[in-house]
């Protein structure tokens, strides 16, 4: 779903095609729904091996010269640069990253929907505290003459124009009644923001899980020999590329800070 | 059958829009109506009770709205239900596999009151033709 398809309404187009596909009742073999894909690791020990020769040292804070340490920088960068390429870790992370202004735009769409439900919800609560003040005012006014009425304080044309004014009254009450009634439907209608705001939400949730995972993962397939064997103890499950799974999201969050402590990070 | 009596199932992994949607039958006439919050739920109910209408969301998890049509067409008991798929993208090949799976209609999120009502009588209509 991206913003460009959140559109209001039907559209006679869609209406029409799914009519004509519809009336041709293809359904007799149930079609299998596609099945989310999902990543797979492709080797990659032998590569990593290549690349980070054991020579490699990784960069640190030390007093040797800048020049040095840019080269050896630029170096890892190319050999990094390289590897992913090698490992076929660039699409994935790219694709990744990519998302992140898609995200964006879904956050700005969910502030948007749920201010436009707010002003909904608001301009219907105005419209009805309007409909109930004026409904509480002449009801007041008219027991106010009952009042007189039952206090013998009435004279018969008056009494003529209260039970006018008391049919008006009731007469009115039923079409008040169903303006408040819509705009209570209208009301309740707004709420409908909360399920597609939550979808966009989840979705949102998906890719960052999803980014972190690829991340992760090019992490510990990148790990130097010399750690490999404590990144291994430490994890030992491995991290959920399969971003589908949402509770596996949450008690991985803990493994993955301690696999970043565990690294230096 | 009387229109007021069919019984609806409505299936939504979101509580607030199946509320919407059950205030809104109950608003067009229709005061006969459970709720499933899944697609595996709802094929559960379905088997189990004497369900006249499904108004399905498309995106749930463990059973989704494809794959609860798909399993209504294909069981014995249950392949003649009356299905409306609510989706919240109006996407062209959802829609077309939507209708190659045999949904008995579609709407498209958010809908009106109206809208509702003029897709239900439509599928209504077509029941007892």
């Amino acid at each position: 779903m991206s913003p460009e398809n959140l559109k209001n309404g039907d559209n006679d187009e869609l209406e029409a095609l799914f009519d004509q596909i519809a009336d041709q009742q293809v359904w007799n073999k149930a079609a299998e729904p596609e099945a989310p894909p999902v990543a797979s690791a492709a080797p990659v020990a032998q590569v990593t091996e290549e690349v980070l020769k054991p020579g490699d040292e990784p960069v640190t804070d030390s007093d040797t010269d800048p020049h040095d340490v840019f080269y050896r920088v630029g170096q890892l960068t190319r050999k990094l640069h390289d590897a992913l390429r090698e490992l076929g870790y660039d699409k994935s992370v790219e694709t990744a990253v990519s998302s992140l202004p898609d995200a964006r735009a879904r956050l700005a769409y969910i502030a948007n929907l749920t201010g436009d439900a707010a002003e909904k919800v608001l301009a219907s609560v105005e419209t009805c505290q309007i409909i109930n003040d004026g409904v509480a005012d002449r009801a007041k006014a008219l027991e106010k003459q009952w009042d007189k009425l039952y206090n013998n304080q009435m004279s018969l044309e008056e009494f003529k124009a209260h039970a006018k004014a008391n049919q008006e009254f009731v007469q009115d009450i039923a079409l008040q009644t169903q303006t408040m009634g819509s705009k209570l439907t209208d009301i309740m209608m707004a709420q409908d923001f909360h399920d597609l705001t939550g979808q966009v939400v989840n979705r949102i949730a998906t890719m960052a899980a999803n980014l972190e995972a690829q991340l992760v993962q090019l992490l510990l397939d990148t790990t130097p020999k010399e750690l490999r064997a404590q990144t291994e103890e430490q994890w030992l499950s491995g991290p959920a590329i399969d971003a589908e799974g949402r509770s596996d999201v949450c008690s991985n969050q803990g493994q993955v800070d301690d696999l970043l402590e565990s690294l230096g990070f | 059958m009387n229109p007021e009596d069919l019984k609806f199932l409505i299936v939504d992994d979101f509580s607030t829009m199946r509320r919407i949607v059950r205030n809104l039958l109950k608003e067009i006439g229709y005061n006969n109506a459970d709720e499933a919050e899944d697609g595996a739920v709802a094929l559960s109910k379905l088997k189990n009770g004497n369900f006249n209408f499904v108004v399905s969301d498309l995106n749930m998890p463990n059973m989704n709205g494809f794959e609860l049509l798909s399993n209504i067409r294909a069981d014995a008991e249950l392949k003649h239900l009356p299905v409306l798929l609510v989706t919240a993208e109006a996407k062209k090949e959802d829609i077309v596999t939507a209708a190659q799976m045999g949904a008995s209609g579609y709407i498209v999120k958010p809908f009106t009151k109206a809208t509702l009502e003029e897709k239900l009588s439509k599928i209504v209509a077509k029941m007892s033709a």
